[in-house]
Parts: C-alpha cells; sequence; structure tokens
C-alpha cells in the first residue's frame, strides 16, 4: 500500500542500528586486548570476526526498515509488562539487600499473580510465602545447598 | 494437594528440628564454609569433607557449605572478604589456583585480606606422555623442548591455573623461553586426557589422581611427579630428584575472617588440628586420593606470602600477571 | 557370550525388592528436580548425590542411576507443557512440543517424549554394555579438528531453527555468538568483553540464558496479552495417549535420535545438545509432512528427546572406561563413583567387574522405572495448565529463579536473567526465533576453541583440518549441506523473504 521512502519499520531500524552499536563495541574490545605471542589465532580473532556478522546484519537490517512490515507488532498491556518488571525487580532487590528467599519469592509470586489481572495481593503473597518456605526447607536442610537466608528464614 | 502439602511442611519441621539439636558445647558453633567453586569441584569436596569431619567430631553444632563460584574463585572470595570481617563462624576454604587467579584477573581482593588457618591437602601433578611417545625420561622431555620448544605440545587443565604454571617452570629449566611455551587449556583433566589417549599432544599435565587409573594399566606413562619428595605407591619420581629443579604442589587450605581475635584463631587451630589428626579425615584422605599436606600458624602464613610470590613471577613469565 | 553371563550377574544382584524400591525413589526424586527450570541434571545429580551415601552401595548405585536417568528426563516435561526448557539439551524440545501442548496435545507430546527416552536409554544402554571397548577407542581419535568439522555441520543445521526468515534467525544466531564471547578466553586466559565484573569472566552460562530467554521472556510475553486477548491453552483436546498415527510417526525417529545421540554422547566434547540439533534437522528433512514442522511436529520431539537421552547413557562410555567425565552431569557422577571407592578408568572393568554390571543392570531397571512411573503421571502433568493463568506463571517465575538462585546465589546472574527475559519478551513481540541465540551461545564457543586449538597444535597451519580424512568428510558434508538449497532455490532468497 505505502509507496513512501519514510521509515515504515521503526523495529527493523532500531535492531539494525544496535546491531551495529553492538558490533563496534566488540571491534573495540577486540582492539584493545593485549595479545601475547601465541600459536595459532587469538582470542581476539573471534572478536573480530563475530563483530563482522553483527555489522552485516546490522546493515542488512536497514532496507528492511524502509518496507512496510509484514503484519502488525501485537499490541501489548504495557501495566501488565511493568509488572512483572516490578515483581523481579522486588525479588532482586529483597536478595540484595538481605531480605531472604522466602520474602523475595512471595512478593514475585504476588506481583507476577496481579500482572495476569489477580487482586487478591495478601492472599496471592501468603501463597508465595508457603511455596517459598516449602523451597527453602527442600533446599537448606534436605539438599544442603544454601539459599539466601533473611529475617524469615532465621525463624528456623 | 493439600494434605500432600502439610505432610511436607511436617516433614520439614522434623528434620529441622532433628539438625539443630546438637550439643553446642566446647564447639565452634554453627559454622559456614564457604567454597569459592560450584558443587562437585576440588574445592566443594574439601569444603564438604571438612564439613563432615567437624560435624562427627562435634567439633561445631552445626556446619554448613555455601558455594560462591566465579573467576576461579576470586567472586567467592570478594563475597567472604565483605560478609566475614571479624565473624569467626565464617571460613573460607581454597588453593593455589585462587591465588594465581588473584594474580592473572587483577582481581580487586587478595589473601592478605583473610586470616590463613592451615594448609590441609596437597596434591603432586604428574608430568606424563602417551605410552607411543618415544620421549622416556624427564631429560628426553627437556631435551625435545629444547630443540622445539613450539613443537612441545601440552595438555592440561585451564590457562594460568596450576598445570600450566608448571608447564611454563619445565620450559624455563630446560632452557627456553617460558612464554613460548606451546600450552593447549582444557577444561579438565578429563578432556587432556583424550588429547593425550588419541596422541594429539606431546606431553600433559594434570594432578596424579586425574590419570592414575591411565598411568597405572599402561596407557600413559608417567615421567616425574611434581612434589618436593617422593610419594609411597607412585612409581614416578620427583622432578627434583631427576636433577631438574621445579617443584609445584596443588594444595588446598583453610582461611577465617581478617579481624577475628587472637583467641578465635586459636579456638579454630585447635579444632582444625583435631581434625587432621582424626581417622575420619583420614579415611576421606585415603579414599579420595588426596595427600595430607598440613602446615599451620607463622609457618603457613609466610609460606603463603613465599607462595604468592612465586605464582606471581611464574604468571609474569607467562605475561599473565596484570 | 561372557557379556551376557555377567549381566546376569548384575541383575541377580540389583533385583531385590528393596533395590527396586531405591530405583524407583531415585528416578521420582530424579524427574521431580529435573523439571524445575534452571536446575538441570548436572545440578540435579549433585543435589541429589549426599542422600545416595546413606546406603549400602548396590542400593545407592542403583538409585544413582535412576537421579541420573530421572534428571535427564525431567527437563523435558516444562519444556512441552510451559515453554520453559530447564536446561539447553531441551530447547528443541519446547520448539515442536509447546506448539503441540498449545494445541491440547500436550499428552502425546509427553508420551513421545517419555516412550522415546525408553527406547533410546535402553537401546544405549545396550550399546554401552556391548560396545564400550570399541567406541572409546574411536572417540579418542576425535581430535581438535574432527571437532571443529562436527561444529560446522550443526551450525549448518541450525537453519531449521530459523523460521520463515533467514535475517531474523541470523541475527538471533549471532546474538548467542556474540554473548558466546563474553568471559575469559579459555585457551589464553584474556578476559573479552568483561568490563571489570568479575561474575562475567567465567562467561554466560547457557542454563541462564535459556531460562531467562524461554521462562521469563514467556511470561512477559503472555503477561503483555494476557488482558488485551487472552490466549488460554487449552489442557486437553481428544486423547491423552498417543494416537496410532503418532506411534507410526514416533518411531522411526527415536530410533534415528538414538543412533545420532549415542555416538556423539560418547565423544569426549560432544555433549547432549548437538546430537538434539542434528536429530530434529533430520527429522525435518524426512517428515512427510514439513509444513507442519514449527506449528507442532511430533517428529521434532519424539527424535531430539531420544537423542537427548541416547547421548545420556553415550557419556557413560568414556566415564566408565577412561575416568573421563565429559559432562558437568559426568563429573559430579565421577565424584560419586570416588565416593564408593570405585575409580572409573581402563581398569575398572577388570578390577570392578561386579560393580560395573551392577550398575548397568541398574540402568536398565531404573529406564523401565522411569516409563512406569511416568506415563501415568502425563495425565496429572497436563493437568499443570489447569492452573489459573496467574498462578501458574506466578509459579514458574518463582522456580525458574530459584534455579539460578541455587546454582549461584548472585545479584549479578540474577540481572543477566532478568536482561534475558527482557531480551526474550521483545525477540518474541517482534518475531525473531528464539532458539538460535542459545544454539550460538552453545556451538560457538565450541567451534572457537575446537578451530584454535587445532591451529595451536598445528603451529598456525590451516591445513590440519583436512589433513585428516574424517575432518575433511566432515567439513565437506558442511559445505555442501549449505550450499545445495542455495543453488536450486537462487541465491537472492534471503532479501525476498523479507517481503
Amino acid at each position: 500500500m505505502s509507496t513512501s521512502t519514510k521509515i515504515a519499520n521503526k523495529p527493523a531500524l532500531v535492531v539494525g542500528i544496535a546491531l551495529i552499536l553492538v558490533a563496534i563495541l566488540t571491534a573495540y574490545d577486540a582492539s584493545t586486548m593485549n595479545i601475547r605471542s601465541g600459536y595459532g589465532v587469538g582470542p581476539n580473532a573471534t572478536s573480530y570476526l563475530v563483530a563482522g556478522i553483527l555489522a552485516i546484519l546490522g546493515f542488512s537490517h536497514l532496507p528492511v526498515a524502509l518496507k512496510r512490515m509484514d503484519g502488525d507488532v501485537p499490541s501489548a498491556d504495557w501495566k501488565a509488562v511493568g509488572l512483572v518488571g516490578l515483581a523481579l525487580a522486588s525479588l532482586i532487590i529483597c536478595i540484595a539487600m538481605g531480605g531472604g528467599f522466602v520474602l523475595g519469592s512471595a512478593l514475585l509470586f504476588a506481583f507476577t499473580a496481579r500482572a495476569f489481572g489477580r487482586t487478591r495481593f495478601i492472599a496471592d503473597f501468603a501463597i508465595g510465602v508457603v511455596i517459598g518456605f516449602l523451597i527453602f526447607l527442600l533446599f537448606n536442610k534436605l539438599l544442603s545447598l544454601s539459599l539466601p537466608v533473611g529475617p524469615l528464614e532465621r525463624l528456623f | 494437594m493439600r494434605g500432600l502439602l502439610k505432610a511436607f511442611a511436617i516433614t520439614g519441621v522434623a528434620l529441622t528440628l532433628g539438625l539443630s539439636s546438637a550439643s553446642a558445647q566446647d564447639s565452634l558453633g554453627d559454622v559456614s564454609l564457604l567454597a569459592p567453586a560450584g558443587a562437585g569441584g576440588g574445592w566443594d569436596a574439601a569444603a564438604r569433607s571438612l564439613q563432615q569431619v567437624l560435624t562427627s567430631e562435634k567439633l561445631v553444632s552445626s556446619a554448613q557449605v555455601l558455594n560462591v563460584p566465579g573467576a576461579g574463585g576470586t567472586v567467592g572470595l570478594a563475597q567472604f572478604v565483605s560478609s566475614a570481617g571479624n565473624d569467626p563462624r565464617q571460613l573460607f576454604v581454597a588453593g593455589i589456583t585462587l591465588v594465581g587467579a588473584i594474580i592473572s584477573n587483577g582481581a580487586p581482593v587478595d589473601l592478605t585480606q583473610v586470616t590463613p588457618i592451615a594448609r590441609l591437602t596437597g596434591d603432586p601433578l604428574a608430568i606424563v606422555v602417551p605410552a607411543s611417545s618415544d620421549i622416556q625420561t624427564v631429560d628426553d622431555l627437556l631435551a625435545k623442548i629444547k630443540e622445539n620448544v613450539g613443537g612441545t605440545i601440552w595438555a592440561g587443565g585451564s590457562a594460568g591455573g596450576a598445570d600450566h604454571m608448571l608447564a611454563a617452570m619445565i620450559t624455563q629449566a630446560a632452557g627456553a623461553d617460558p612464554a613460548a611455551v606451546n600450552y593447549v587449556a582444557y577444561s579438565g583433566g578429563g578432556e587432556a586426557l583424550a588429547a593425550m589417549l588419541g596422541n594429539q599432544v606431546t606431553a600433559g599435565i594434570s594432578g596424579y589422581g586425574e590419570w592414575q587409573a591411565q598411568i597405572e594399566s599402561g596407557d600413559l606413562r608417567a615421567l616425574a611427579i611434581s612434589y618436593p619428595e617422593p610419594i609411597e605407591g607412585i612409581d614416578a619420581q620427583p622432578l627434583k630428584a631427576q636433577g631438574v629443579d621445579v617443584e609445584l604442589v596443588n594444595w588446598r587450605a583453610l582461611f577465617a575472617g581478617k579481624d577475628i581475635t587472637p583467641e578465635q584463631k586459636a579456638a579454630i587451630d585447635a579444632a582444625i588440628e583435631k581434625v587432621v589428626t582424626s581417622d575420619a579425615w583420614k579415611e576421606i584422605l585415603a579414599a579420595r586420593g588426596w595427600s595430607d599436606y598440613y602446615m599451620s600458624g607463622d609457618e603457613f602464613a609466610s609460606y603463603l606470602t613465599e607462595e604468592t610470590e612465586r605464582v606471581r613471577g611464574v604468571l609474569t613469565s607467562l605475561g599473565l600477571a596484570k | 557370550m561372557e557379556v551376557f553371563s555377567l549381566l546376569i550377574d548384575g541383575f541377580s544382584g540389583a533385583l531385590t525388592p528393596m533395590n527396586l524400591l531405591f530405583a524407583a525413589i531415585g528416578v521420582f526424586l530424579g524427574t521431580a528436580v529435573g523439571v524445575l527450570p534452571g536446575i538441570g541434571p548436572a545440578l540435579t545429580v549433585a543435589l541429589l548425590l549426599p542422600i545416595t551415601f546413606r546406603m549400602d552401595p548396590a542400593g545407592s548405585l542403583i538409585m544413582f542411576a535412576g537421579i541420573y536417568y530421572g534428571g535427564m528426563y525431567g527437563g523435558s516435561t516444562t519444556a512441552i507443557l510451559l515453554n520453559t526448557p530447564g536446561e539447553a539439551a531441551s530447547v528443541v524440545t519446547a520448539v515442536e512440543g509447546n506448539q503441540m501442548a498449545r494445541q491440547g496435545r500436550g499428552g502425546p507430546a509427553l508420551a513421545t517424549a517419555a516412550i522415546g527416552s525408553f527406547v533410546a536409554a535402553l537401546v544405549a544402554t545396550i550399546g554401552l554394555a556391548f560396545l564400550s571397548p570399541y567406541m572409546v577407542k574411536v572417540a579418542v581419535r576425535f581430535g581438535p579438528w574432527d571437532y571443529f568439522g562436527l561444529m560446522l555441520i550443526a551450525f549448518v543445521t541450525v537453519s531449521a531453527t530459523f523460521g520463515a526468515s533467514p535475517l531474523r534467525g541470523l541475527t538471533s544466531l549471532a546474538v548467542g555468538l556474540w554473548l558466546g564471547l563474553i568471559g575469559i578466553d579459555q585457551l589464553t586466559g584474556q578476559a573479552r568483553l568483561t568490563y571489570g565484573v568479575p561474575q562475567l569472566l567465567d562467561g554466560i552460562e547457557v542454563t541462564t540464558l535459556a531460562v531467562g530467554i524461554f521462562a521469563l521472556g514467556e511470561c512477559l510475553f503472555v503477561a503483555s496479552r494476557n488482558l488485551i486477548a487472552p490466549e488460554k491453552p487449552i489442557p486437553v483436546k481428544g486423547s491423552v495417549w498417543m494416537s496410532r498415527e503418532d506411534w507410526k510417526r514416533s518411531w522411526k525417529p527415536w530410533l534415528r535420535g538414538t543412533a545420532i545421540g549415542f555416538p556423539i554422547g560418547a565423544l569426549p566434547a560432544g555433549g547432549a545438545e548437538v546430537p538434539t540439533f542434528l536429530s530434529y534437522n533430520i527429522e525435518r528433512k524426512l517428515a512427510t509432512k514439513p509444513e507442519e514442522f514449527g506449528h507442532g511436529a511430533i517428529e521434532g520431539v519424539a527424535g531430539p528427546e531420544a537423542a537427548n537421552n541416547a547421548s545420556a547413557a553415550g557419556t557413560l562410555i568414556p566415564l566408565l572406561t577412561l575416568g573421563l567425565p565429559t559432562s558437568a552431569t559426568a563429573a559430579v557422577m565421577l565424584a560419586g563413583f570416588q565416593q564408593y571407592n570405585i575409580q572409573p578408568g581402563p581398569l575398572l572393568f577388570a578390577q570392578h567387574a561386579d560393580l560395573v554390571w551392577a550398575l548397568i543392570a541398574s540402568l536398565f531397571i531404573a529406564n523401565v522405572m522411569l516409563l512406569v512411573l511416568n506415563l501415568p503421571l502425563v495425565g496429572l502433568w497436563v493437568k499443570l495448565l489447569a492452573i489459573p493463568l496467574p498462578w501458574l506463571y506466578a509459579g514458574i517465575l518463582v522456580f525458574a529463579t530459584m534455579g539460578t538462585i541455587a546454582a549461584n546465589p548472585s545479584v549479578v546472574e540474577l540481572l543477566l536473567l532478568v536482561g534475558f527475559g527482557l531480551l526474550g519478551f521483545l525477540m518474541r513481540r517482534y518475531d525473531y526465533p528464539i532458539a538460535p541465540a542459545i544454539v550460538g551461545l552453545i556451538l560457538g564457543p565450541l567451534a572457537e576453541l575446537a578451530l584454535r586449538r587445532s591451529l595451536q597444535i598445528s603451529q598456525g597451519d590451516p591445513m590440519i583440518l583436512f589433513q585428516h580424512w574424517s575432518s575433511a568428510t566432515m567439513i565437506g558434508i558442511a559445505v555442501i549441506a549449505l550450499i545445495v538449497p542455495y543453488l536450486f532455490k537462487g541465491l537472492s532468497r534471503m532479501g525476498a523473504d523479507e517481503d
């Protein structure tokens, strides 16, 4: 339908540019390696090869960006995606700050369930705590593999 | 389903109570042993063996092993340095490979930031050639290196590890440039072994125990071991006894936090001395094929300093030191 | 024959009611832990090994065999049902298996995986019993140049997972190759693209990428669509069991998968992933309905799953005959053997014949037990999909992140996992295939090491790749496989497909 030469496929353009940038980054990294005398080829040769492949693919994306897209990008519920992101972030923060595995997992569980449309946050949090505790006991006590310990876990 | 969940929960509680009711008298308390490697490796095995003996000899009320793998152990060391501090219940297990990794990775932490407790085990490395090789003795190998250092292809464990260091030291002893050593690194003794058996390389280096079966069956010929003295049950003689002034022992040791008090250190020292003299520990050494290499106190501290400088020297000659 | 009488001795030692119970427990535990995304067979065996130490050698050995086969099998279940493979060897299974599950054919997919695993493990265990001494001689002859040839063939076959657009498939593959660069170079100790982050020095874990890009990516993608255009997977449509046609389409892939998986598994650096890629590609080439591939072809589950489990038995050949652990799982198993004072190696069959044959008999028993346990469970597993979506995906995320936390408790690793999850979400959203990225991360470093080791041994002479007939043949096959399709279809395809 569209015959204009405008950028019709923005994602392809973004991917193309991103690939080229990564290629430059990789080639730069390879150029800063100090290569000792060795036998065969050094580790930077592979870097240059991959950088070359990425650059070729990046430039191949550019003409595609001018063409019309085949099919639409599906619309997305960004609030739900954000909530899953929040769920994962709260797990990481919890682990990083020493809140322990159980609390982190419970938050992860509750926020994710919310992203999928659940509204009973407290109930989901309680389910998350139970699941987290079961996993924690299984790993720490039976399999003697240590999951991160926080205030909740110290009760045991 | 709910019944099942409940049953799980009850089992869990019962186990917890059972495990935490050991006597706490005269012990180090609830100890954690950090192994800076994944489950299944050498340091992990050492930490878990120590855990076993500390518990069975009732030297602790409980002991748990933490695995923090990464970057030759430096990730685990960094975590230990920041968490242990003056806590005498946190211990750390590592060895010569960590000394090398600290230097070659340019790690921001090193072993001066922990308190050395004791060296526990030390294993010899074996220098081997395939059975069909025309190299019969260490002198043959040295002559081959001298004649064509690039054509003498070595197989062994990871780059910068103890195997690589030993290959460089032997190359240097042969009068060649250690930086010119043609060392093909494999992910462990296993893959390197395949390269040896397939006659793809000239010589190989690995822990003696890893290749013991092939040496005894005659598939590989052990030219020498890297231990300073001969070891009972091993036919191959030390490099030193064969006129090559090179020794390297793959040791593993125990460390504690930097700021523990002298009394706390004395208590840990006493507990470890009981461990190494126990029958349980000797049984583990025999089962694992480890050699006792116990050394403690100031003697070990100064050994560690010397060893660090020696390793730095070798890695510098390989161009791997930062 | 001597082997038979030894095997019968092995069975007579292993077949006691107590030992059968241990086998059942081992298989159950192995499957249960192996089913968790992010916990592959290596970690499963490492975690469960201590449990076996509390028993007598025969009992613990048999339980150990059960854990091993159970752990190898467990990964496929979540791959099929939830599109979240627990380990790299199940990635290919997820491609077709999850499509089947979405169409309500999760039951047959799980069944063909279970029976295929059984057939493969059975044939491969027979191979282990009879062929070990011969196969191992061939396996150690396999030099780095030969591995390079094998990797080239595997690379060429990756295009089978590209879907409609070669450009997008290659981009995904290149992302995997790039991720494979990160970390310390194994041959020289040089760091690549690590920017001073110590956790990156060991490189990107394949499991972290697979779990992130599949499990987290899938979860984010489903969340983004769920409230706008809900697409509830159909738990069961038609029979939970395999139909006559399913059987007809499955049995050849099972055998072909076994024939590929077993010998490659026996190679010192063969691994379980490469045979699954090769098997998938062969099934696609041979299929009577190739158009079904990508939309739930049962052959694409049957073949790779058989290849995966056959390679698990193949791995035991170098382990038992050379004492050579060729995978992370095998390394853990080696530690296990040493606990029983068994030193695997050339003398093992001579010195501990009874234990070896007890182990092989245990593997047979564990394999039967696995089938007995898992076929009835198929109906139960499929019901997983009946859990309300919010809890199902919340649960997936908890287990997926737990696998990472358990294997490597570091915030950097978790951040990587989440980063890969975002990548997986964006790739799904903009229609880039997922599997090639993982293939790139697995094959890239293997191919690089093989090539550079070859050149190191030849001191820089590339002709070494062609001086060995075996590597020259494999490189030839790869080149032919790459060029021939284009000769027919014309070289302009790549651009034309973008339209």
